[in-house]
């Protein structure tokens, strides 16, 4: 065994890591608190939550059925407004799915070892966020019976798809990122899944985890097929990251609409995007950190780290709004500088403003560490994260839309209960996933949060560590 | 990028296996050919040839039945049969060939036959399409020289009163149901009554018609029953023009204005272009107007009004003017030109009436006579038809010191039976002198002035005997309803309003069994009906010695060759005057806030009210209002301000003591202090269309005003108490040069000026991403609007809706924004002051139409987003929509930079659209039955699906629909030019040989279709105007269709008249066009 450098000590001892999971605690008390989860009886609360969450489900899918059977009418949307609160949810779950796979494709790539306690969760929102935006472009068409026509079948009418059109690639960009992210929060489950099947104590749910858990042993060779196939995933899905919500942003940027023809979108998007995801992380991990009693895993470092990134991309989303307004300006074309004016000062100033304020101002909290330590304002500012996010797209494709080229055809654009109500279903519809996720499959990647322990490190000798509060200090 | 196939680029294989070889065919000798594409012999057949059998069936033949084969097509069945096939919905129908075959008809081929639409003016000529006996659209007679093939809207919507599923369809006596041989028994007990009387205490009550044939016939009742009254009754009536030319010229004269001739034209609130037109008015203004070379010979008009009209948003100079002191302003003219003319007439006119009314602008005035008298002999003073009959007297005395009778107004002798008026039978009635009334169409329960109170008084004759298309007002205090034949079920005539003769031929038999006026007028003057009575008075027009053959020509050709009224021996006979002109009143004073005048206008969409239950017109917006399913007061800016009221509030006016409750709009361009409420609308006995809908003006106008009322008060009674539909919610272009427009003199200068106006001066040339199939038919399509001669009246929007099977959506589907209309008349209101931000706060400001349809872009942007391919380009330039293939994401139509595209929300054909929801889930109580979805009923009814063209799918929901060019037309021209061209001939069509149908409904020719490659057609000779422009040209969409700018022709003496002729502002917010730039760089290249 080498002698560690005598400089790296020097730096660790000057600047000492800090703990991923605090207060010291063992691998055995990492499986049966986040096992335990699992395997306990489910809260009171959880069985309350669920509840309202599956009522909202099934009256949002409720909802999509009258839709289905009565037409798109029973919807707000009108001409010129085409799209509505449609694309709005659609691109606003969309952007949500960001997070997940960025934390544990990109993060995974860069060795930041503080994304092993939420990566699984935030995986798993990413799924059922992207279930909920596939929903949309789904029921949004008027004859979602032939909705197959969007998928490249060769048939005898030799009619195929537009690949021309954005929504086509959307079509491809969101199915290959959906299946991609399904593999990956799949794979990472494998050895957690083994370790629910070995604690399992009925046998049904040993033989539903075994069969799920594709017979792994944590065998050597198994490990190392794992890691290999995890960082090829990871090199997989980090492209996805970008691509999917440029692609996504493809549908209005290549189109004519003034506010939607501009360059700056695939970036401003991805952005946005992350900015969004990271909120409703946050979002759902807060009152599931207290709840459970994660707080050794899910740390104030954690929520620290998030904080900053909100920080960041909230302030690209807000340069974006300012270079969009310059480059109309600059632009000199009319109908474009009508419409970032419009957007502002039109009959709908009160969602852009909504949106400002909620994207841009609200993130420059952050710059207080007190703020990023502080759950009430944390929580409070990601939901403001989360709303500014919607009345983005809101602002985008309605205000766009409502008036174009020809003021003839502007128009107001009113949503009717149905429209309300579909999006409060797909927000039942992720809850209730969430809660049926956090109940039947571990939420925190137990194997991964091992691997980060003092303990996992081959080089590791107990040493007395020092209190966590006193470290704290140290570091201050 | 080269075009290339799809599965081509991505290197799939064709789907076929094999290749299919057709047996060699014997080229010799006789050649049968299977179809017509075998016959034009092109490279798509050979290849279709080739493939002959369909994918999978050659696949099977082939390879035998495989066992993966076999067990694909089970597997398929069972799911289709299981899954697929059961699900299926298949209409139940039936087929029942004709025992005897129908002359001239070929099934699924149209059949044309003249006729023509009765009205009071005169009849419209009109040319009925027919399918297998059920006509589906209208179209005006082209070859009757006073028409030019177009119509007005009321004739393009008539058809769907054929069809109406609310007209009577049973005789009623008392309420009940009675039998068609019930009131041929009461009729025959009546005959022999009034032969005993002498026809004592009998009234016939009719509409103003120009019939011959009714009118020999009302002259043999009147020779059999001589004690019997006649009445006429129009609620929009001429009778004060009548009068004063009776008194002026002598018993039947008529006047018709000619526009040809005219240079300069005023008029005085009359809606000549409107609601007053006549086909041949409107067709020869646009004659004066149109400017095909540098517009020396273009028209001038100066119009006096107390709201925009169609004939206001035309003028050159426009002044708002109360109507109450229209006669005021009369005078005033008249005293300019007499003295100008020293006309002596005119001069003892002026001297007889002391001035009236309050103070006009006097430069106006000046300027205007002094035009008017500059251009002797080719001048023209018009006044509405519901003037006084004294100010129709000033202003005939002006037109005849300006030397129009004989030039510009034709003096005609127009033969007619003497009638006489409501107010007549009113105190015939009140003197209990009338004892059986038959009423022949009209509406007079509604539409009678309100102080004669005939509601009433018809309850208390006895015998009221009721001819009606449909059961209302009137009907229900009759004692009997006879349903009306519709006049395309039945014979009759009408005179032109020109009066040429034209026939009116049924083109099916009544579907209720329906009488026609005549053929009840016949019974009682115990003359022969039907065709014998045509064919009766078609003799004294005939001056054939073969009868037979004439006839044939009559019906063929829709009119009776130089039946023309003749011009009259009599002229203008100044000694009456005196007489009529004592009949002014006392001259109202000046209007103000304390007395605010009131006008009852004819509703552009409704009428008198006889339209109210046609739902394309209920859904039509107004042309100038853009209101929908409603009518509303409309005021101007400073009036709502001063009476502090807003779009939507609801108002109770009182005039004369009588009170109505209406809801009220800002009109840009209304005379302060004057209201205006369309007649027509508030009808209580009306089918499920009409029900509902606007306020009714009739409760406040009585007979001594039949066209405006002073001193009326406004009361708010509920603010924003009425939801007032509007299809066009913004006035303003927002300083975007949609609409160009420049005076004639501008014109001269610069005649391109419409190239470089706003951004177009500035936009650098645009490349194409994308490159497309090749546009290389032998026609490629294309249309030119001409701005200059558009009035926007709307005739195109009706009559694309009859073409295309346009569904209405009623006016709740309207006011979220989901109106199906294909091509739509875009109204702006624009001002020199700048539009920008405040068009409302613009009192005086122009009023533009555009209609907007799909533009074909080559550069089509809705075709690159759909993502099924569901909307793609023709070879011919036709932007084509799919429907079969459209799944409805609406990204055509978010991408469309016009916003033409429609979308079928609901089942707007397959679900009841008028009907409400009565009872059930709360919250769905009073909403339109499309909310139920699958609970509402399904289908159309049976009555409404025969309007149907059968050449143009009827959409479902979920689909786009947009303008098509009229495809179905384009392609039947192509069929039919196939066939005549055989093997290998030229598959061009003929010059001008399609036209679409909103083409062919404008009178005003201001809509011109066909083929842009081909140098000769009309449509490429417009394009090569200098004022030719594309729309949005920056986007590089190319479009197909192009506008031609709009001149005025202003009178640089009078006021204001640096404002005319310049709405568009440039990029840098100047007034003026751009200077001149040369050729090269102010043709983008577009052609």
């Amino acid at each position: 065994m080498a002698e560690p450098d005598a400089s790296t000590v020097a730096f660790e001892e000057r600047m000492p890591r800090r703990p991923l999971v605090l207060n010291n605690h063992s691998m055995a008390w990492i499986s049966d608190r986040i096992a335990g989860i699992v395997q306990n009886k489910a809260p009171l609360w959880w069985w309350i939550t669920i509840s309202i969450t599956g009522s909202f489900a099934a009256f949002g899918t409720f909802c999509m059925l009258y839709l289905l059977f009565t037409g798109v009418g029973v919807w707000g949307n009108n001409v010129p407004v085409g799209w509505a609160w449609d694309i709005t949810n659609f691109v606003f779950w969309i952007g949500i799915g960001h997070a997940g796979t960025l934390i544990s494709a990109i993060l995974h790539l860069c060795r930041q070892k503080w994304r092993t306690s939420i990566n699984r969760a935030a995986e798993a929102m990413t799924l059922f966020a992207v279930i909920c935006a596939a929903i949309f472009p789904g029921i949004h068409v008027g004859r979602m019976w032939m909705a197959w026509f969007l998928a490249p079948i060769p048939n005898p009418n030799w009619i195929w798809p537009n690949f021309r059109s954005p929504l086509m690639w959307d079509v491809f960009a969101v199915s290959t990122y959906f299946t991609v992210s399904v593999l990956f929060w799949y794979l990472g489950l494998v050895p957690d899944l083994a370790t629910m099947r070995d604690r399992a104590k009925v046998k049904v749910s040993r033989i539903v985890y075994g069969i799920l858990a594709f017979g792994w042993r944590g065998g050597n060779r198994q490990w190392r097929h794992y890691e290999m196939a995890y960082l090829i995933l990871a090199g997989i899905s980090t492209p996805l990251v970008l691509s999917v919500h440029s692609t996504v942003s493809f549908d209005f940027a290549t189109s004519v609409v003034p506010g939607w023809h501009t360059t700056i979108f695939p970036p401003y998007f991805v952005a946005g995007a992350i900015f969004g995801g990271f909120a409703m992380v946050l979002t759902l991990m807060l009152p599931a950190r207290s709840l459970y009693k994660l707080q050794d895993v899910f740390t104030w470092d954690h929520i620290d780290v998030m904080c900053k990134l909100l920080l960041l991309t909230g302030s690209i989303v807000g340069y974006a709004y300012c270079m969009e307004f310059f480059v109309a300006f600059y632009g000199a074309n009319p109908f474009e500088r009508f419409a970032f004016l419009n957007r502002y000062f039109g009959p709908y100033w009160w969602a852009s403003w909504t949106m400002f304020t909620c994207n841009v101002i609200m993130p420059q909290l952050f710059w207080v560490r007190a703020f990023r330590r502080n759950w009430a304002i944390v929580f409070f500012v990601s939901m403001c994260a989360n709303a500014g996010m919607w009345f983005e797209r809101f602002v985008i494709f309605v205000i766009s839309l409502h008036r174009d080229f020809l003021p003839s055809a502007w128009r107001m654009y009113y949503p009717t209960w149905v429209d309300v109500f579909t999006f409060i279903g797909t927000i039942g519809i992720f809850l209730t996933l969430f809660l049926l996720f956090i109940r039947f499959l571990p939420m925190v990647a137990m194997s991964e949060v091992k691997g980060v322990l003092p303990e996992a490190d081959p080089h590791y000798h107990p040493r007395t560590e020092p209190e966590s509060e006193s470290r704290e200090e140290a570091h201050a | 990028m080269e075009y290339r196939p799809a599965a081509e680029l991505l290197g799939l294989p064709p789907v076929m296996k094999t290749v299919f070889r057709h047996p060699p065919e014997d080229l010799s000798g006789k050649r049968y050919w299977r179809s017509l594409e075998e016959l034009a012999d092109t490279p798509e057949f050979r290849s279709w040839l080739e493939r002959e059998l369909p994918a999978g069936a050659a696949e099977l033949e082939l390879d035998g039945v495989s066992r993966r084969n076999f067990l694909r097509l089970m597997g398929a069945s069972m799911a289709l049969a299981g899954i697929g096939l059961s699900g299926c919905r298949r209409p139940e129908a039936y087929i029942v060939p004709y025992t005897k075959s129908v002359e001239w008809l070929v099934p699924g081929k149209a059949v044309l036959y003249t006729t023509s639409m009765p009205g009071p003016k005169g009849g419209v000529p009109l040319i009925a399409t027919t399918f297998e006996g059920r006509p589906t659209k209208l179209e005006g007679n082209p070859l009757v020289p006073s028409s030019n093939g177009g119509t007005d809207l009321f004739a393009q919507a008539s058809v769907l009163d054929l069809y109406d599923p609310g007209r009577a369809r049973t005789f009623i006596r008392d309420g009940e149901e009675a039998g068609a041989q019930q009131f041929d028994a009461y009729l025959a007990s009546v005959a022999k009554d009034l032969e005993a009387t002498k026809g004592a205490g009998f009234a016939i009550l009719m509409e103003e018609q120009v019939s011959p044939t009714r009118d020999r016939f009302l002259r043999k009742v009147k020779e059999r029953f001589p004690e019997s009254g006649l009445y006429t009754y129009n609620p929009l009536g001429f009778e004060e023009h009548d009068l004063a030319v009776a008194a002026l010229f002598g018993p039947d004269i008529a006047l018709r204005a000619d526009f040809e001739v005219a240079d300069v034209i005023v008029s005085l609130d009359s809606d000549f272009l409107g609601i007053e037109q006549t086909v041949q008015s409107v067709r020869d203004f646009s004659r004066r107007r149109r400017v095909h070379g540098l517009g020396q010979d273009m028209n001038r008009l100066y119009a006096v009004e107390n709201r925009y009209t169609i004939t206001g948003g035309m003028a050159d100079h426009r002044f708002r003017c109360a109507a109450s002191q229209i006669p005021a302003f009369a005078v005033k003219l008249a005293k300019e030109v007499a003295a100008s003319t020293n006309d002596r007439v005119l001069n003892a006119v002026v001297a007889q009436l002391k001035d009236r009314g309050t103070p006009f602008d006097q430069v106006w005035i000046k300027e205007c006579a002094a035009d008017l008298v500059a251009r002797k002999g080719k001048n023209l003073v018009l006044l509405g038809d519901r003037f006084p009959a004294w100010v129709h007297g000033v202003v005939l005395a002006t037109n005849n010191a300006l030397g129009a009778f004989g030039s510009t107004l034709r003096v005609l002798s127009v033969p007619r039976v003497k009638t006489s008026s409501l107010r007549d039978l009113v105190a015939d009635t009140k003197a209990r002198a009338i004892k059986r009334l038959f009423i022949f169409g009209g509406n007079p329960v509604y539409a009678a002035p309100a102080d004669f109170e005939w509601g009433e008084l018809q309850r208390a004759i006895p015998e009221v005997v009721r001819l009606g298309y449909w059961f209302d007002e009137t009907s229900s205090p009759s004692k009997w309803h006879v349903p009306e034949a519709h006049y395309l079920e039945s014979w009759g005539d009408q005179r032109a309003p020109d009066g040429t003769y034209l026939p009116i031929q049924p083109m099916i038999l009544p579907l209720f069994g329906g009488l026609s006026q005549l053929d009840l007028l016949a019974k009682l003057a115990g003359l022969p009906a039907g065709v014998e009575a045509i064919r009766e008075t078609f003799k004294t027009f005939n001056q054939e010695s073969d009868f037979e053959s004439a006839w044939t020509r009559f019906l063929r050709q829709g009119f009776a060759e130089s039946s023309s009224y003749q011009a009259a021996k009599a002229e203008f006979n100044p000694n009456a005057l005196p007489d009529l002109l004592k009949t002014a009143g006392p001259p109202p004073g000046p209007v103000s806030p304390g007395a605010i005048e009131i006008v009852f206008p004819a509703d552009y969409k409704i009428y008198d009210g006889r339209y109210a239950n046609n739902g394309w017109l209920q859904e039509l917006p107004d042309p100038i209002t853009k209101i929908t399913w409603d009518n509303a007061i409309s005021l101007s800016k400073s009036t709502a301000k001063s009476l502090q009221l807003q779009d939507g509030d609801l108002v109770e006016i009182a005039v004369n003591g009588r009170k109505l409750q209406a809801a009220v709009m800002i009109a840009p361009g209304h005379a302060d202090y004057s209201l205006s409420l369309p007649l027509g609308y508030g009808r209580w006995v009306v089918g499920k269309v009409g029900q509902g809908t606007g306020f009714n003006a009739y409760a406040l106008r009585t007979s001594d005003s039949p066209y405006f009322a002073t001193g009326a008060t406004v009361n708010l009674i509920q603010k924003n108490g009425h939801r007032l539909v509007q299809t066009q919610n913004h006035y303003s272009m927002e300083g975007r040069a949609l609409v160009r427009e420049a005076t004639v003199d501008e014109f001269k200068k610069n005649p391109a000026f419409a190239k470089t106006v706003w951004m177009d001066a500035e936009i650098p040339p645009n490349v194409s991403l994308y490159s497309h199939p090749p546009l290389n038919a032998p026609n490629q399509w294309g249309m030119v609007v001409d701005l200059n001669t558009c009035i926007g009246c709307a005739a195109c929007v009706i009559a694309c809706q009859a073409e295309n099977n346009i569904p209405i959506v009623g006016k709740d589907q309207v006011d979220r924004g989901r109106e199906m209309h294909w091509i739509r008349v875009d109204r702006y209101f624009a001002s020199a002051e700048g539009d920008k931000n405040n068009p409302h706060l613009e009192e005086d400001p122009e009023m533009v139409m555009e209609p907007m349809m799909c533009q074909h872009c080559e550069n089509a942007p809705c075709e690159t987003v759909c993502p099924v391919n569901a909307t793609v380009h023709s070879e011919d330039g036709l932007n084509v929509m799919v429907y079969n293939r459209c799944i409805g994401t609406r990204y055509c139509s978010n991408n469309c930079p016009f916003k033409v595209r429609r979308f079928n929300f609901f089942s707007y054909n397959d679900r009841p659209v008028m009907d409400r929801v009565e009872k059930g889930l709360p919250g769905f109580q009073g909403k339109q039955q499309l909310y139920l979805g699958p609970l509402a009923p399904w289908g159309m009814d049976e009555l409404s699906k025969m309007q149907k063209n059968p050449n143009v799918s009827v959409r479902i929901r979920g689909v786009m629909e947009k303008c098509t060019y009229c495809l179905q037309r384009i392609e039947t021209a192509k069929i039919s030019q196939r066939v005549k061209a055989g093997v290998k001939g030229d598959l061009s069509l003929p010059t001008d040989s399609v036209k679409t149908a909103c083409q062919q409904a404008c009178p005003a020719e201001a809509i011109v279709f066909g083929d842009i490659k081909d140098p000769k057609s009309k449509v490429s000779q417009l394009r090569t105007l200098p004022q030719n422009y594309h729309l949005l040209e920056y986007l590089n969409i190319q479009t197909r269709t192009t506008y031609l700018a709009r001149i005025r022709n202003p009178n640089p003496k009078m006021p204001g008249a640096a404002r005319v002729g310049n709405i568009n502002v440039d990029e840098h917010g100047d007034q003026r066009h751009s200077a001149p730039r040369a050729e090269s760089e102010m043709d983008g290249g577009n052609a």
